[in-house]
């Protein structure tokens, strides 16, 4: 254990030495969160559309910002630059489990990521008014939604980034992902804004977990077994997850080429 | 039981075998085609506890190949590696605790924190105590310098500096074998010294040392144990004394004598041994075995011709042995 908090707490001090891209890159997410709180409000200022008023979809951009932050500003480049350069070898050579060690590396930048959070909800709703709290029950499968999100989100990150192994380029993986992410998990817009048969393969697909789960949930849209089945799924896949990406892991080293010393 | 142990080992790489150009890429896209490469080729290897070993060959002979297995970080296409009787593989971590790896051309120090921090870092991960961890550290101090360069971040440090910082990080858990490879590639000439110096009293605590290195000069002195390895296969493994001996046992003479003598009366008066005249007529260079006759035989003689004003006698290095292996011009006995 001693390690692993000694890698968490290396990678969050390595980030903060890059302040200033990290205050970049936040500045990125929030332009498109205003984006989109902007164009929202024009489409719905007149009447609900699939069921979401304004002050709806203002919660629902919210929560997806706050989990579109989550386990997003650390981590995948290092990892993947690693396997790239063939640096992974010394990686290879630690007493600790590869795939903890980068869930710990994760987990150390996660502070920074909900501090962020924080100052951005709470800076979005002194400008536009409040939001509705779940109430009681509702607002725990919120919160467990939100726990089960971290691993969620870090072992779709991960097993993409072992896709490295075999592409050798980094930058295809991680804008397919993101494409396949935004789309699916209900980040760019609620699923139920989709064609029926592509909101029900993205309803069951791990990518609902990244945003549309807790925001459903947050929104009282989903409740009682409902909410709770969806919570359930977002729990199936990260197990599932965790143990396929030892699989892939498995396969990759024998896949693993390092050239020169 | 040996520490290290490799039998029937064996590295296949496939490689993509590309046309040349534009049109040559495009066609890979829809037909693919690859090759084999052998880089490492059936290496039976064992180390004993304790031993300094030299792993040399030329480049793309498979040495870094070779190391990468030895340490389970590359899954072997055949043969198996055991490190003091485990699987570097399934017992990763269990292995990871006994062996030090340092590659000269790669880092482990993370990049944005301080040396010292980084050493904080991979302690915490081996579960080194505080205690141990500074008495460690005040020997790499000693003898690395490494004092200057703790406070140092990462990228800021020179090739020297990460060098030596780097030989502290594979080593601070105390393993009992340790693989460097390339450990002195680019470094100047006193750094060397200092961190050859280290390798020594590596040696001398009883830690097993396998060294890869493209500079002889490293391994003499270090290593008693040679290992050469061409083309992926293991073609000579032995004492290196006893190469040095065995194929370097020419000596050669130079010297510098009073008056002029011609080529034929040296050559008649020294029978077996090859003579050249150097720069001026008055220097020579006298090539002799020296087991068949003596540095003081040759001077003795030569002294019966004219007088001697100087002389001084050249003694091959295992580089030179080793460079006429890779040549071909020598084929050591296995």
């Amino acid at each position: 254990m001693r390690g692993y908090r000694a890698l968490a707490r290396a990678t969050a001090r390595a980030a903060l030495t890059y302040r200033f891209s990290l205050l970049l890159g936040m500045g990125a997410v929030l332009v498109q969160l205003v984006a989109l709180l902007a164009v929202w409000r024009v489409i719905l200022e007149q009447s609900p559309v699939n069921g979401f008023t304004w002050p709806q979809m203002r919660a629902y951009l919210l929560v997806a910002f706050a989990a579109g932050t989550v386990v997003s500003i650390l981590g995948d480049f290092r990892m993947a630059f690693r396997i790239l350069d063939g640096d992974v070898a010394l990686d290879l050579v630690k007493p600790v489990d590869y795939q903890k060690a980068r869930f710990a590396e994760a987990l150390g930048g996660l502070w920074i990521e909900v501090l962020l959070i924080a100052a951005v909800v709470g800076v979005t709703l002194a400008v536009t008014g409040g939001v509705d709290l779940p109430a009681g029950r509702a607002l725990a499968l919120f919160a467990a939604s939100m726990l089960l999100l971290v691993p969620l989100k870090f072992l779709i990150v991960y097993v993409s980034t072992l896709a490295c192994f075999w592409t050798q380029n980094y930058m295809g993986v991680q804008w397919a992902r993101l494409a396949v992410v935004n789309l699916l998990s209900g980040a760019l817009i609620p699923l139920v804004y989709l064609p029926h048969w592509l909101a029900t393969v993205a309803q069951w697909s791990p990518f609902a977990g990244l945003t549309s789960t807790p925001a459903l949930i947050f929104l009282g849209r989903v409740h009682g077994p409902e909410a709770l089945l969806l919570v359930a799924v977002q729990l199936g896949w990260v197990l599932a997850l965790w143990f396929g990406a030892r699989l892939v892991w498995r396969a990759a080293l024998r896949r693993l080429t390092v050239n020169g010393g | 039981m040996p520490i290290v142990e490799a039998r029937g080992l064996t590295k296949v790489f496939r490689r993509p075998d590309k046309g040349s150009g534009l049109a040559g890429s495009v066609k890979h896209l829809f037909a693919r085609r690859y090759s084999d490469k052998v880089a490492v080729d059936h290496v039976d290897l064992s180390i004993e506890a304790g031993e300094a070993v030299a792993y040399v060959g030329p480049n793309g002979a498979g040495k870094s190949t070779t190391v990468k297995l030895l340490s389970g970080i590359l899954v072997p296409t055949a043969g198996e590696v055991r490190i003091d009787g485990l699987h570097p593989q399934r017992d990763r971590t269990t292995v990871a605790y006994r062996i030090g790896v340092l590659f000269g051309q790669r880092t482990q120090l993370w990049w944005d924190l301080p040396v010292s921090e980084s050493l904080a870092v991979l302690r915490d991960i081996y579960g080194v105590d505080h205690a141990t961890y500074r008495k460690r550290l005040a020997r790499f101090d000693e003898v690395l310098e490494l004092g200057e360069i703790l406070p140092v971040i990462g990228r800021k440090l020179s090739l020297g500096q990460r060098m030596r910082a780097d030989l502290a990080a594979a080593l601070i858990h105390g393993p009992q074998v340790v693989y460097l490879d390339e450990p002195t590639i680019g470094l100047d000439l006193a750094v060397k010294d200092r961190v050859r110096e280290f390798f020594r009293s590596l040696r001398d605590e009883g830690v097993t040392v396998m060294l890869t290195s493209h500079d002889l000069a490293d391994i003499e002195g270090f290593c008693r144990r040679l290992v050469i390895i061409d083309e992926g296969r293991i073609i000579f493994d032995g004492d290196l004394e006893a190469v040095k001996d065995q194929f370097a046992r020419e000596r050669i003479l130079h010297v510098e004598t009073e008056r002029p003598v011609p080529l034929e009366t040296l050559e008649a008066s020294l029978p077996g041994a090859e003579i050249k005249i150097e720069e001026t007529s008055l220097r020579y260079a006298v090539r002799f075995d020296r087991f068949a006759m003596t540095a003081g035989q040759v001077v003795t003689v030569l002294a019966t011709l004219t007088e001697l004003v100087d002389f001084r006698v050249d003694e091959p290095s295992i580089e030179d042995v080793i460079r006429r292996v890779y040549s071909g011009d020598l084929v050591l006995p296995r």
